[in-house]
């Protein structure tokens, strides 16, 4: 199996390792993804499509309508793009500077706060190929990598040989999980999963470091001190530690000062270093972030004005949606009527939406202007950022008839 | 999971003796311990009426073919292909420490015990395991690393 | 005669907290309107002492509702070995979103892993569908 691997961007981790037999220019076989990258990799593949009031048009007249509704916005809406190349993200941030939009990703309800920390560097980070060749301590923290980013435990995290790590994982890794319920991941971490209360994770926190300090743990839900002290004292004696973050821990918590402490903290009383990694779903999520913090110093929930961006939560999808300040709604590779609360989307019902999605999704069925666009990854190329920062670039698997996104918002760019 | 019973629904139930043994309870017994395999089930194969269940039992069968001798079993159903497995085996790791045992796609695919081919484990070669031949040893690399149960020895 | 008929069927209160499921994420990749995603997405797992209380067994269909929405989905026991009683799990999904409160605090951020619903028998009603 040696010889041309192809990138998968089922998601964040943007395995580089896959094999791919194609049979007619259609994927037939896949080696060594998971069961939600081949799916992802099988889906293509489909005429092109461009549909205006539910009815089939050519590209040309799909791209003056949306041109159209664009123009008639005041403050048009630009979401989504978590499943676009950073060449496509690129084209989206000079549209909504254009067209004075607001602009923003899912990572606003997401691991957005964590990723813009990150770029602040507020605290310590690194990649998963460090983690591999060195780490000997990770952290699952209110994520569950088993199924949402399913090779991150053999490929990254605790299974494969490393550099320093020749032995195997049995002997010289240590696998954690602090979670509320008992996940696939917990499951594999065995006497290792520590479960809390949901809502608990900031006084576990605080137990930790006072555990870490030589201090007795305390939390208000009795968590047992012993059991609080043995993990301080593995974390403790990390040399290569890294908490993978998840949602659950995010939405736990009123706000990162209580994790930041605790890498802080680690990183002063470990024997080695101590990481903190956001476990970012979409397959380039980060690369999102990235792009707009270059351009604005901001990750996402931003508003342009005259080339000028302002950001705050008012600028979030959920916060413009929820106050009706938006009156148009680009959405690229995004289906936020099914994705964020029914409470709140129904409001995207009100206003035009224009939706450039690989797949009919409840976004696309309801959009006035529809582009079935190639799948990124698998029918266009690109270049992306990986969950822990990593550049990687890809090229097609497949040939197809239809668009890029990046393509669309050319197009669109030009139109206006 | 695959169970005796679950076998033994899809059977003719006919208890027709065919197969050499006394009843279809019996054979569905030796199915789970890899003694039968579903051809040795005459009508099962031939009668057009059990076509469906003969199918099915194919399934689940197909994959395990070449660990029958070794009653390794794999629930595709179950599996989805984290690669837990193919890193965590020792004998995959001693064929091919730079491909597999490092995590990544494998260089020496040939003189793996298991894979993942189209998001599923596949096992192969299974004479190589360590809990089989005169050396045997109950290695349980595969198991205690797998989410989701989905290898079993029987 | 079935004298249950005249009593009010149990309700629960729950705190539903969502997940993600490797097998959901696929069925949704393969098709987002098919039946196998729907059947993945809309379940509630809870404790085997609520599933009690409820009188329904796994399997059966049970009502989610809170001001936010209602719907009908298959309930499951958790199978976790702790009690977890009051405490429901749903994989994160349009139908989880449906129950989400639109209240922020302006923060940008639902909360879409802590849910309070009320849980009673569906009485054999099928599971919502996904539209709008």
């Amino acid at each position: 199996m040696e010889g041309n691997h192809n990138i998968c961007t089922g998601c964040g981790l943007l395995c580089d390792d896959i094999e791919v037999e194609l049979e007619k220019e259609i994927v037939n076989k896949v080696y060594t993804a998971c069961r939600v990258g081949v799916a992802h990799m099988k889906e293509g593949s489909r005429e092109a499509s461009f549909l205006v009031d539910g009815k089939p048009v050519d590209e040309p007249a799909a791209i003056e309508k949306a041109a159209e509704i664009l123009k008639n916005a005041k403050n048009p809406l630009i979401f989504g793009l978590g499943t676009s190349t950073n060449e496509a993200q690129k084209k989206a941030i000079e549209l909504a500077k254009k067209l004075n939009a607001t602009l923003d990703d899912t990572s606003s309800f997401c691991l957005g706060p964590v990723v813009e920390a990150l770029l602040q560097e507020k605290f310590k980070t690194c990649t998963l190929d460090d983690v591999r060749h060195k780490g000997d301590v990770m952290v699952f923290w209110g994520a569950d990598p088993s199924d949402s980013h399913p090779r991150h435990l053999s490929k990254f995290s605790y299974f494969p040989r490393g550099e320093q790590k020749q032995r195997g994982w049995e002997e010289e890794r240590t696998a954690i999980a602090i979670d509320i319920r008992k996940s696939h991941t917990a499951k594999i971490c065995g006497n290792y999963f520590f479960q809390i209360p949901p809502g608990g994770d900031a006084e576990f926190i605080n137990a930790l470091i006072d555990g870490v300090s030589g201090k007795l743990p305390k939390t208000s839900y009795g968590y047992p001190p012993k059991k609080l002290l043995e993990l301080a004292n593995i974390l403790k004696g990390a040399k290569f530690g890294t908490i993978f973050m998840g949602l659950g821990l995010l939405y736990s918590l009123e706000n990162l000062d209580p994790i930041i402490r605790l890498v802080e903290v680690l990183n002063e009383k470990a024997k080695g270093e101590f990481h903190l990694i956001p476990m970012v779903g979409h397959y380039n999520m980060r690369g999102f972030n990235q792009n707009l913090f270059a351009e604005t110093g901001y990750v996402n929930s931003v508003k342009f004005e005259n080339g000028e961006a302002k950001h705050g939560p008012e600028y979030s999808t959920v916060e413009a949606l929820k106050a009706k300040t938006v009156d148009a709604a680009l959405i690229i590779g995004s289906d936020p009527l099914a994705s964020l609360p029914r409470s709140i989307a129904k409001n995207l019902l009100d206003i035009p939406i224009i939706s450039i999605d690989p797949c009919e999704t409840l976004t696309s069925k309801k959009a006035k202007v529809y582009f079935g666009n190639a799948i990124s990854g698998v029918e266009c190329g690109g270049t992306a950022t990986r969950m822990d920062g990593v550049e990687v670039s890809f090229n097609p698997i497949i040939e197809t008839k239809r668009p890029s996104d990046e393509e669309i918002l050319t197009k669109l760019t030009e139109a206006l | 999971m695959t169970s005796t019973m679950e076998l033994y629904q899809l059977l003719p139930k006919t208890n027709c003796k065919e197969c050499g043994k006394t009843s279809c309870m019996a054979f569905a017994a030796g199915l789970m311990a890899r003694e039968f395999m579903p051809d040795d089930c005459p009508p099962l194969k031939n009668d057009p009426k059990y076509k469906e269940s003969y199918e099915k039992i194919s399934g689940m069968f197909s994959t395990t073919e070449g660990a029958t001798e070794t009653g390794l079993i794999v629930h595709e159903e179950l599996c989805f292909g984290c690669g837990n497995c193919v890193v965590a085996c020792p004998v995959n790791v001693a064929n091919d420490p730079y491909g597999a045992g490092s995590g990544k796609a494998p260089q020496k695919v040939e003189k793996l015990i298991l894979i993942i081919e189209d998001g599923i484990v596949k096992a192969q070669n299974v004479e190589e395991c360590r809990r089989f031949g005169k050396n045997k040893i109950l290695c349980n690399g595969c198991i205690v690393t797998c989410p989701v149960e989905a290898i079993e020895f029987v | 005669m079935d004298f249950g008929s005249f009593l009010a069927a149990p309700e629960i209160k729950v705190k539903i907290v969502t997940y993600r499921d490797i097998f959901q994420n696929k069925a949704m990749i393969e098709d987002r309107f098919g039946e196998d995603y729907k059947n993945t997405s809309a379940v509630i797992k809870m404790d085997s002492a609520d599933l009690n209380q409820l009188s329904v067994k796994k399997g059966d269909t049970v009502i989610v509702k809170n001001s936010f929405g209602k719907i009908v989905a298959r309930v499951e026991e958790s199978g976790y070995e702790t009690s977890h009683k009051g405490i429901a799990y749903m994989p994160n999904s349009p139908w989880s979103n449906m129950l989400v409160s639109d209240e922020t605090g302006g923060s940008g951020v639902p909360k879409f892993k802590d849910i309070e619903a009320t849980v009673t028998t569906a009485k054999g009603a099928k599971i919502t569908d996904l539209e709008l």
